[in-house]
């Protein structure tokens, strides 16, 4: 939909619905349901739906983008438009735990390309990549807000900050 | 990782190392949302938004416009509803002050927002945080359930006929989203591009209609502002750069963190070199972003003996920006042209791909500098990265396209060795 | 926008230019040249290309003009070497990433990408890096894509938004890997192919032409849309004798569609060249013989003999003649003469089952043009489904609410797509449109309501809007409506007349000339098609007709055939009305003829020829007059279509005057003048139709669903039969095992989905 539209088009049929529909249990569907009372306008609680259906689904994948085109009235082109704009959404599966490593100007500095080459060693895999078993994956992305606690990266949401080798095998450890 | 208050008593970080700070209780007992009490009882929305003028705030964001100004920009007597949009995407490389605000004084937040909402007369208001931070979300979350449970947040705050609430909102990863029209389309549930200005926000902003956004700094000063009154506050800084603000402290110092400075602080040697407690490994200072990656990189030699005082007035004059106040030291390892590289890389990877400047601008000048970095540098090269930053500043549709030259600009004016080593050959 | 004017200096001359005004129209209105790509006129400002750059003064930047709206005393500068030096590195920059592959590209030739770089001149190129790759893909049968041509001006992703309220197409990704595209890379939509005509450069091409020829090679005839009531007006490319394309492009032609189009007229016309085409007249000597090709001599010789006896054995009137609402003015016109004045039988008529004749007898006041709707304050829609019938009529009503504010009224027993766009959707129960009219005329809510199945509200809410409507109210209806209740509506402007308001009509007849056959006075005969097929046999012995019967006609009264003594039929094909006929005459198509069409904004637009007819075949109206002159009549036109035109303009008080030298501009489209009836009593009309009203029982249950998108669209006719595109989206628009593209590579029906049972043989 052109972003200068002034006057917002609630849709009330998606045309193109997927064949297969996501569904949620009732929890999650009232979680849905929190975020929906919180907008005049249903599109507003696109981002915080798809993070969602990507907790519960791995990643967007078509019956989750289904299920949220249905849900929001919304075309799948909408769906889609956004999901492939911003850097945290995936329409394509990513591992278990993603390994996110900070790679801008203060962390790079600090020794991020020590830690990355640390990690992507443990696991055999370039940034990028996932490993065969499909439990990890790591990107670089860039500044997460912990350039004072450089060198840092996050998985999944957690922040893991100061880091350094030892530190980096105790965290790989700790995961399953 | 320091975080505290040097040359004034702390006013935004008064809290932020007590125990259970971000609790309810501990707020109370340290003076929060007295300032909201005065208002809603005391105080007219013309009161609070001449107060805000009087303070002689200036937004945090990164653009330094006046809070006050932008706040009487929205009209009084328009029948749509009207929205304070608390920007919380903190994004900009170098800068991390917001993050430890809302994770240390989440109260102190509300607080200033339900100000602002009660100055504009808006009855929601949102927050929109960062994805990367979801952690702050759910103390967010947290927060504000305490708040309303409380009786200062919703239906009738604090027995008053006021009423607002506040949503937590979460981005997803896109630094454009910071940009305050990105913001908004990214909250309507769009693609993250920014609009067209005019019509402002404060004119047609959320949903078309009348919309304050601000920075998390920026409405965290305003509890205290409304406590001390607007020139107090001011008379903490300067005369054009009022209060105190707060440094991202990132890189080769002996202690980064979070700095809470009174405007106008002098100077910019002593503050490295003392309360940053010097250069790692004694080695030298070569370079310092103060703003945030978008701002222009300074020598050291323009900073040394220089006494450079740190307001919106005195780094423009030391040839920078205060800009978000993420400020990244760097020491003599450092090669400029590798670290002009990286912040390039990052708006390449930020831009939204709108215009036609920025989008392909960017695209080609991190080529060109990857070219160079893997040997194959020509000596017109220079020449060709200046002429493309010249053609992308102030064509492209929104800033990013400025903040993508401006760091590339200044790195060739101030270091033009480090590119010129790559080059010969 | 008010018109009270202000000055503007422009590189040192001043101007007066209305309040409101936009600089970048400014500019170029005045002459001075300025490049853009994103701005489009009526489409949502997009201000991303920066190719529009000017300085004014007191500003610090340049600004760009397509976002800047004209202020009393503004000194703009478009030309000085800032200017240049900005718009060249925009140009520079969109030719970065580019593949610089004109000579294999569709749309070298026509490209507004290519010709900048040509005015622009000695561009040394800079870009040696390695350019991003995306590759070529199909996006569906009917749209290629080329994503590395791509600048991005997402006028594409505008007009499937604004104009067909679609959103089919998007951009995806972000920065630099921004694409235009669909999620899992397959396009569903009704496939109008408008994306590939606003595409400045050769990113989305149409897929049933790739590399079929160059555009240089073509000639360009501009003509009328063969398909709906529309009219839409299209360059028909032609290449020595063959149609190759049909397009909208504002270069070629700019008609009331700008450059819009449906997926018929833009890809229908592959009929126009197909091996099915009928070569040579055709004669069945013994009834249950075959057609055997015969001269032209011979065919039409013998349907004189046969109708002579006919009239002498069973009279004049046992002798049926039938035109068309789909072939010209001209060819109905000749048909008229030769039924009423040559035979002179009461029975002719057209194969329109939605006759307007009852609407035009009592019309209060003017058809709305389409340019009307685009601007009208109110739009009351009752019946009907514009969007897949009448295309253009359904975009503009979609633009009128989206970016002109207007409130759309929609009256429906199905809830059709345009309910999107609605302030007020109206759903009633099938077949209940006559009480909805009522309802409307301010017939008493309380007894019309159950009927209707809404609620007594719903129809306040109704009549409220209709009373406090200022400006343009239009009133649209389909073909429910009976001949009583199109009175009612044809009396609108009468009835519903008020200070500030003015009430317009846009009927929504089928067929690209349903207006043109009434008025050239065919409708007016004692019997319609399917009352002859009834009486074939007793008061009905012959029949001359041009086309074939509807289908649904035809199902209810095969068996008439039989007891026909005599049955001559005009055609492009063999179809089921040739089955029967005693005599085929192959007829030319619009593409082959000159002509005039009559649309549903009653405007009288030109059809041109584009190649010469194909085989054997002759326009309609020649082949009439032909006939006639062997019964001994010379219509004396000799061979001009012009000259039947004059005699339309001298017969048909509608059209006095005209003449085709003042129909040549497209762009000024002339509108019939239709005689206004005064105010008629209507209390009559309202009693018989509140009795029927009163005989329908409460209101059963509705339709719940929205019908997909194409179900009309993409039905198999005559000739969309002929377009292999159309069978696999009938089909579905099942997505092919391979969307790469190869250089000559097109995606049609293939036997897989033959054996698959998808599609038929
Ligand atoms: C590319 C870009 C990124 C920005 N990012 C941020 C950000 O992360 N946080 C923020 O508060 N302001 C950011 N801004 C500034 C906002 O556009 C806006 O000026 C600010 O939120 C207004 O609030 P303030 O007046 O309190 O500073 C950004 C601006 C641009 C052009
Ligand atoms: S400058 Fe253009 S492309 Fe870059 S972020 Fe702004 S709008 Fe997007
Ligand atoms: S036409 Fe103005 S920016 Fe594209």
């Amino acid at each position: 939909m052109s972003a200068q539209l002034t006057n917002i088009q609630p849709r009330s049929q998606p045309v193109d619905i997927g064949k297969e529909v996501a569904s949620f249990s009732p929890e999650v569907e009232a979680e849905i349901d929190s975020h929906l009372e919180k907008y005049p306008v249903m599109r507003s609680a696109i981002l915080p739906l798809m993070f969602i259906v990507q907790r519960e689904r791995g990643y967007l994948d078509p019956p989750g983008v289904a299920y949220l085109a249905k849900r929001l009235s919304l075309r799948i082109t909408d769906i889609w438009e956004v999901a492939t704009f911003y850097s945290m959404l995936h329409i394509e599966p990513v591992g278990k735990h993603h390994i996110q490593i900070c790679k801008t100007l203060s962390c790079k500095i600090m020794g991020e390309p020590r830690i990355t080459e640390h990690v992507c060693n443990r696991l055999g895999i370039n940034p990028g990549e996932t490993t065969p078993d499909g439990k990890f994956t790591v990107s670089l992305v860039e500044c997460l807000g912990s350039c004072g606690t450089a060198p840092m990266f996050q998985i999944g949401f957690d922040y893991y900050e100061d880091l350094t080798t030892a530190k980096v095998d105790q965290i790989l450890d700790s995961l399953t | 990782m320091f975080i505290g208050a040097i040359g004034c008593e702390p006013l935004q970080l008064r809290r932020v190392l007590l125990d259970n700070s971000r609790t309810l209780a501990v707020y109370r007992q340290n003076g929060g949302y007295e300032a909201l009490r005065t208002v809603l009882t005391t105080r007219s929305p013309d009161d609070v938004i001449n107060e805000v003028k009087k303070s002689a705030l200036r937004g945090r964001g990164g653009a330094g416009f006046p809070t006050g100004m932008k706040w009487s920009f929205v009209p009084k007597d328009s029948p749509k509803p009207k929205y304070v949009v608390c920007n919380a995407d903190e994004s900009e490389p170098g800068t991390f002050k917001d993050r430890y605000l809302m994770e240390r004084d989440p109260h102190l937040l509300i607080e200033g927002m339900l100000i602002a909402a009660y100055a504009l007369g808006a009855k929601t208001n949102y927050i929109y945080t960062r994805g990367e931070y979801r952690y702050l979300i759910d103390i967010m979350d947290e927060a504000l359930a305490e708040a309303r449970a409380g009786g200062f947040l919703g239906k009738n705050i604090l027995g008053t006929d006021f009423s607002s609430e506040i949503y937590t909102h979460t981005g997803a990863g896109a630094y454009i989203c910071g940009e305050e029209t990105a913001l908004l389309s990214s909250l309507e549930g769009m693609r993250g591009h920014p609009r067209m200005k005019p019509p402002f926000p404060a004119i047609s902003g959320l949903y078309a209609c009348p919309t304050v956004v601000n920075n998390v700094e920026t409405l965290t000063a305003v509890p205290d502002i409304i406590k001390m009154g607007g020139e107090a506050y001011q008379k903490l800084g300067t005369e054009k750069s009022g209060g105190t603000k707060l440094w991202s402290v990132s890189g080769h110092v002996n202690r980064p963190g979070v700095y809470e400075l009174p405007m106008g602080y002098d100077d910019m040697e002593k503050f490295i070199m003392m309360d940053c407690q010097g250069i790692r490994d004694n080695k030298n200072l070569k370079a310092v972003i103060p703003g945030g990656s978008s701002v222009y990189i300074m020598r050291a030699d323009d900073i040394i003996g220089k006494d450079v005082r740190m307001d919106y007035e005195g780094i423009v004059a030391a040839g920078s920006m205060v800009g978000s106040g993420g400020f990244i030291v760097m020491d003599e390892t450092v090669d400029v042209f590798e670290s002009t590289k990286n912040l390039t890389e990052f708006y390449k990877h930020e831009s939204c791909g709108w215009c036609t400047p920025c989008r392909e601008g960017t695209d080609w000048l991190v080529k060109v500098f990857q070219r160079v970095a893997n040997g194959g540098g020509r000596p017109e090269d220079v020449q060709l990265l200046l002429d493309l930053c010249d053609n992308i500043e102030g064509k492209s549709f929104c800033p990013l396209g400025d903040a993508a030259a401006w760091p590339i600009q200044s790195a060739i004016k101030r270091f033009p060795e480090d590119f010129r080593k790559h080059l010969v050959n | 926008m008010s018109a009270e004017p202000i000055k503007v200096t422009i590189n040192n001359r001043e101007f007066e230019v209305p309040k409101g005004a936009r600089l970048i129209d400014v500019c170029r209105d005045k002459g001075f040249d300025i490049p853009s790509f994103c701005y489009y006129a009526d489409l949502a400002l997009q201000a991303s290309c920066r190719m529009c750059l000017v300085r004014i003064d007191k500003m610090p930047k340049l600004q760009t003009s397509c976002t800047v709206i004209c202020t009393d005393g503004m000194v703009v500068t478009t030309e000085s070497d800032e200017i240049e030096k900005a718009q060249r590195s925009m140009l520079e920059f969109l030719l970065a990433n580019h593949p610089l592959d004109c000579p294999v590209c569709d749309r070298g030739g026509e490209c507004e990408l290519q010709e900048m770089t040509f005015d622009w001149g000695n561009l040394e190129e800079r870009f040696t890096e390695e350019k991003n790759y995306h590759p070529e893909r199909f996006l569906s049968p009917i749209v290629a894509n080329d994503p590395q041509r791509c600048i991005l001006c997402k006028r594409c992703t505008r007009v499937c938004d604004e104009w067909m309220g679609e959103d089919a197409i998007e951009a995806g990704g972000r920065g630099a890997h921004t694409v235009i595209g669909t999620y899992g890379g397959w396009l569903d939509c009704s496939q109008c192919g408008n994306c590939i005509e606003v595409c400045p450069t050769g990113t989305l091409l149409d897929g049933t032409y790739r590399h079929q020829a160059r555009p240089w090679e073509l000639a360009q005839t501009i003509s009328t849309c063969t398909f709906c009531s529309d009219g839409c007006q299209a360059s028909i490319g032609s290449r020595s004798g063959e149609v190759m394309r049909v397009v909208a492009r504002d270069r070629y032609v700019n008609g009331i569609n700008g450059e819009f189009l449906c997926i018929k007229g833009r890809f229908g016309h592959p009929f126009v060249n197909h091996e099915k085409r009928l070569r040579t007249p055709l004669i069945r000597y013994r009834k249950d013989g075959e057609l055997i090709p015969a001269t032209w001599d011979d065919a039409i010789r013998h349907v004189a003999q046969r109708l002579d006896a006919i009239d002498a054995d069973h009279g004049s009137n046992s002798i049926g003649v039938i035109g068309s609402p789909r072939i010209t003015n001209e060819a109905n016109f000749v048909l008229h003469k030769f039924a009423t004045e040559l035979v002179g039988t009461e029975n002719f008529t057209a194969t329109d089952a939605f006759s307007l004749s009852a609407f035009f007898a009592n019309l209060g006041g003017q058809l709305a043009t389409h340019r009307d709707i685009r601007y009208a304050s109110t739009i009351v829609l009752i019946g009907g489904e514009p969007e897949e019938l009448q295309p253009l009529t359904g975009k503009q009503i979609r633009q009128a609410v989206r970016n002109g504010g207007a409130k759309l009224i929609v009256i429906n027993a199905v809830p059709i797509r345009l309910v999107e766009q609605a302030a007020q959707f109206i759903h009633i129960a099938p077949g209940s449109e006559d009480a909805a009219v009522l309802a409307i005329a301010g017939e008493d809510g309380d007894g019309l309501a159950p009927k209707l199945g809404v609620e007594l509200s719903a129809l306040l809410t109704l009549r409220q809007t209709l009373a406090e409507s200022q400006g343009d109210l239009i009133f649209m209806f389909g073909s429910e409506l009976s001949a009583e209740a199109q009175i009612v509506m044809a009396q609108m402007p009468q009835t519903m007349a008020a200070e500030g308001r003015r009430v317009l009509l846009h009927p929504l007849p089928l067929y690209n000339n349903s207006i043109g056959a009434h008025d050239m006075g065919l409708m007016a005969g004692a019997m319609n098609a399917r009352k002859m097929l009834a009486a074939a046999g007793q008061a009905i012995r012959a029949i001359y007709i041009a086309g074939s019967f509807l289908r649904e006609d035809l199902r209810d009264h095969a068996e008439s055939f039989s007891k026909l003594d005599f049955l001559v039929v005009q055609e492009l094909f063999e179809t089921e009305t040739t089955a029967f006929a005693d005599v085929v005459l192959p007829a030319a198509s619009f593409a082959e003829v000159d002509g005039t069409f009559t649309n549903n904004d009653g405007l009288v637009q030109r059809v041109r020829q584009s190649i010469p007819p194909v085989h054997q075949s002759k326009a309609d109206w020649m082949i009439t007059a032909q006939l006639a002159a062997e019964l001994g009549v010379d219509f004396g036109y000799q061979l001009s279509s012009s000259a039947v035109f004059s005699a339309i303009a001298a017969d048909v008080p509608a059209y006095s005057g005209l003449r085709y030298p003042l129909l040549r501009d497209e762009s000024s489209p002339i509108q019939v003048k239709h005689p206004i009836s005064d105010r008629r009593d209507l209390t009559p009309i309202l009693r018989a139709i509140r009795e029927r009203v009163e005989g329908l029982l409460e209101a059963g249950p509705k339709i719940p669903d929205t019908p997909g998108v194409g179900h009309e669209l993409f039905k198999i006719g005559t000739l969309t039969d002929k377009v292999p595109q159309f069978h696999l989206l009938a089909a579905g628009n099942p997505r092919p095992d391979s969307v790469s593209i190869s250089p000559l590579y097109q995606i049609t029906v293939d036997a897989k989905l033959r054996l698959e049972g998808v599609l038929p043989d």
